[in-house]
């Protein structure tokens, strides 16, 4: 049999996520690697123009399954929908993917749990390869495994990465965090089939109403969209510290103020703020990285910035390793100075200048 | 209203002992502490006490020292505990742990809510709320930052991208509960002088805190812990590090500093004019 890779690519209000098609990106790699194919299904309302995009984002089959109880995304009638499609398959899929969006965290381990199979969280890297299990404290697993999903996530703290297999059942699935792969490129000479999916959807399936939805700005931080990212850590040492992160953030034009987990764990800042693995993958021009220590939990949400600034006491932190410029200080001493230097009326390189010269 | 909530207890990361050579977390020696994310939940929990009354009802899964996190949960407000402690639910994966969890939360009895912190510090999987949802073959409500309880219904806001949404859903149901939600108060003095009295009397400890094992709840030992796992962590390796040539600049007076960095860069260029 072809073996199958699977892609539930989000849509809202009848908009294509991005995460869909960084999905299809990856899953392309995968299908091609395993020498399957490549298939996807979008839930929805009036959905069906999808497709076409779909396909060209890499998808050789797009299931759809329109049903005005689709409209919007719930958990219990996506679950009802995405098992009766899972299992309509002669051969289950290898490999499910998600995105590690709100929606997809909140479907993927109820899908996973229904097939008692494997589901590796918010994965950074994936790939195919063999593993030999040998571990005889569970001999029903021994022996060698071939086309494996590596799931690769970031773990324990500081600085690994973990491969993660479940190559015992299939589908072999894991959520993908968003901004990390890369969206194929559109290709709208691609050709492929687009299938209907019946909806049999049972009345506990409706139990939960959504009542309302607001992206209201008020309470979006766009961090995705600036272009300048001043991100406050638990260095700051006191919620007050945001105070002087703001005012820096003020001073460049496109900016927002980010922050790292152990901030808003703290209290210091909303959630909405945080960068990193369970906060946003941002990818700004610039980002400065105030009193943040570097835990690859952060980096995996920020280290694909063009231009990276540290500032931090600690010259052995671990931020200094993938910053590209690191001022070793304290940070309610230079972030004044830096904020006193940007909004001085004539750029003080010059003043610099000068002095350099009286000095020789 | 018979709340639960699910607990862990797990190592402190921001301490640097118990870390091996290879980043990796040695238990035995790491420091212990409430996952920060159940401290929401916790609050959650109680908030349904102080608001409808019943009970709470605080489950965790762990090695011995986890009675640490029961007693604190005590502290706070929580009328009894459950320890599902069992040698053979080591290696546990999100699924393996959901089973466990499951056939505790049976043990327990009926429930009207279910809370869970979001994610926990020392997997962020995010998965075991959902997996215990759909073992229970109840509804869930993810992200929960917000909820009143009305009639035999739930409304509650919950996060999602960009935004909220606001739901109601019937009980019972599982809630994990967002970091941006009510953060928890202060342990009360009467739930402390409980604890007190409870580690002084063995009797009246278990009749409060059921420590409780496989056999105990029922739940079948080929389904958890490294038999029941379909995942495994096959390697680890790590992480390469990016360039490693940073410019540092440091050692000068601040103003130097920061003169030499917009030398370097032209942060100019992106100020507002």
């Amino acid at each position: 049999m072809t073996k199958q890779v699977l892609v539930f690519a989000e849509q809202v209000a009848g908009e294509i996520q991005p995460i869909a098609l960084e999905l299809l990106g990856a899953g392309r790699l995968l299908a091609d690697k395993l020498g399957g194919i490549l298939s996807c299904v979008v839930l929805g309302q009036g959905i069906g123009q999808l497709a076409p995009a779909l396909i060209a984002g890499g998808a050789d089959v797009v299931h759809i399954a329109d049903h005005p109880e689709l409209a919007t995304y719930r958990t219990l009638p996506f679950r009802r929908v995405l098992i009766d499609l899972l299992t309509s398959f002669e051969e289950a899929p290898h490999i499910v993917l998600l995105g590690s969006t709100t929606t997809g965290r909140d479907l993927a381990p109820r899908i996973a749990a229904y097939f008692d199979t494997g589901l590796t969280a918010d994965c950074t890297e994936l790939d195919i390869g063999s593993y030999e299990h040998t571990n005889k404290m569970d001999p029903s697993k021994l022996g060698l495994y071939e086309n494996c999903l590596y799931a690769i996530r970031p773990s324990f703290g500081e600085s690994l990465k973990a491969r993660i297999l479940g190559p015992w059942k299939n589908p072999q699935m894991a959520t993908v965090r968003p901004g990390v792969m890369v969206p194929s490129v559109a290709d709208f000479t691609r050709t492929g089939q687009v299938q209907a999916v019946p909806v049999h959807l049972q009345p506990a399936d409706l139990c939960l109403v959504v009542q309302e939805t607001l992206r209201a700005v008020a309470h979006h931080v766009e961090l995705t969209k600036a272009e300048v990212i001043v991100s406050g850590g638990f260095g700051l040492g006191s919620p007050e510290g945001f105070t002087l992160i703001r005012e820096l953030a003020s001073c460049f034009e496109h900016s927002a103020v980010g922050s790292s987990r152990k901030a808003v764990d703290a209290g210091w800042i909303p959630h909405a703020h945080q960068v990193g693995q369970t906060g946003r993958t941002v990818r700004p021009r610039l980002y400065l990285a105030c009193g943040i220590s570097g835990a690859i939990q952060h980096r995996v949400g920020m280290d694909k910035s063009d231009l990276i600034i540290a500032i931090n006491k600690d010259s052995n932190a671990p931020i200094f390793k993938f910053a590209h410029h690191g001022i070793v200080g304290d940070l309610y001493q230079v972030i004044p100075e830096m904020i006193r230097q940007l909004q001085a009326p004539h750029p003080q390189e010059a003043v610099y200048a000068v002095r350099e010269n009286q000095r020789r | 209203m018979k709340s639960f909530v699910l607990i862990k207890q797990v190592p402190d990361q921001s301490a640097k002992a118990g870390v091996n050579a290879d980043g990796t977390i040695d238990r035995a020696k790491a420091k212990r502490m409430l996952n920060p994310f159940d401290r929401y939940a916790l609050q959650a929990a109680l908030h349904t006490k102080r608001t409808y009354g019943g009970t709470v009802t605080a489950i965790t899964m762990g090695p011995p020292p986890a009675l640490e996190i029961l007693y604190e949960a005590i502290a706070h407000g929580v009328d009894r505990a459950i320890l599902l402690s069992d040698r053979r639910l080591a290696a546990s994966d999100t699924l393996a742990t959901a089973f466990a969890l499951f056939n505790t939360v049976r043990f327990a009895g009926a429930f009207d809510l279910i809370f869970c912190g979001l994610q926990t510090t020392d997997g962020d999987t995010a998965q075991v709320g959902p997996q215990l949802a759909e073992r229970l073959r109840v509804p869930q409500i993810t992200y929960c930052e917000w909820f009143e309880v009305q009639d035999g219904l739930i409304r509650a806001r919950r996060v999602v991208e960009g935004g909220t949404q606001t739901v109601t859903c019937p009980l019972p149901a599982v809630v994990t509960v967002a970091n941006s939600s009510e953060r928890l108060a202060y342990k009360t003095l009467r739930g402390a002088q409980r604890v007190q009295h409870l580690q002084r009397d063995e009797q009246l400890r278990r009749e409060v805190i059921s420590t409780v094992t496989l056999d105990d709840i029922g739940a079948d030992p080929e389904r958890c812990g490294l038999k029941g796992s379909p995942t495994i962590v096959a390697a680890t390796e790590k992480v390469g590090e990016i360039g490693g040539n940073c410019v540092f600049y440091q050692g000068k007076p601040v103003e130097m500093l920061v003169q030499d960095l917009t030398r370097n860069i032209a942060l100019r260029e992106w100020t507002k004019r």
